[in-house]
């Protein structure tokens, strides 16, 4: 799959169970107790981290996945 | 989640929201297609849905959601080693509060020198079911994301 098909395909246009469904993989998430992958994010106060800056920084980190809709 | 970021943040504990995909695409929030679009919705989250926690945006393809399971609202906690310690499909904050208290004792026992050993745990945890508020959120979307819940999940 090409970027941009996965970019198209994971934005879906429509709530439709073709579309989100396939995207409901939290059975084969990372286990608890092992190094989680870290990835790059942008801070919407502006400039670039990443998440294992956030999670090294404090005891504990809640990370809270969503959006506004 | 505002009240428990605020209630824990004296103990050493962070809380972000990061920002994923348009789970519910309607006509004022449609799918995303641009970074800049993803910049103007998570502002709205932060000044219309008033997330006071950090909001960070994963990149345009869901690189970091997708790797932990791309649920629409799910919730992690993670340990300063980088392991996570807890994992919800879903986010309800009494679950997150009952977690993150644990897990706050736990540091407090081991500070208390008690020899404590991971093990791991399944529970079924219970969130609240508000059809009305959850409309109202597909409706700041637009009446295409509630036609298309409707559509999904008629009742």
């Amino acid at each position: 799959m090409s970027d941009a098909e996965l970019i198209r395909r994971y934005n879906y246009d429509s709530f439709v169970r073709a579309n989100w469904q396939p995207w409901m993989q939290f059975d084969a998430s990372p286990p608890l107790g092992v190094a989680a992958p870290d990835f790059p994010l942008w801070p919407l106060a502006g400039g670039a981290t990443t998440l294992s800056a956030v999670w090294s920084a404090h005891a504990y980190t809640i990370v809270e996945f969503g959006s506004f809709t | 989640m505002n009240q428990l970021a605020e209630r824990v943040a004296a103990r050493d504990v962070a809380s972000v929201f990061v920002y994923t995909y348009e789970a519910h695409p309607g006509e004022q929030y449609p799918h995303l297609t641009s970074m800049d679009q993803k910049y103007r919705h998570a502002a709205d989250l932060r000044d219309r849905l008033g997330v006071t926690r950090p909001i960070l945006l994963d990149a345009l393809d869901g690189a970091c959601h997708r790797a932990y399971g791309s649920m629409p609202n799910m919730t992690w906690i993670f340990a300063r080693s980088g392991i996570p310690i807890y994992k919800s499909d879903w986010t309800d904050a009494h679950s997150v509060a009952n977690a993150i208290d644990y897990f706050l004792d736990v540091s407090e026992r081991r500070r208390n020198r008690e020899r404590l050993a991971p093990f791991r745990v399944e529970r079924l945890d219970y969130r609240n079911q508000d059809r009305v508020a959850f409309y109202e959120g597909l409706a700041r979307s637009g009446p295409k994301a509630v036609d298309e819940f409707r559509a999904e999940f008629p009742e």
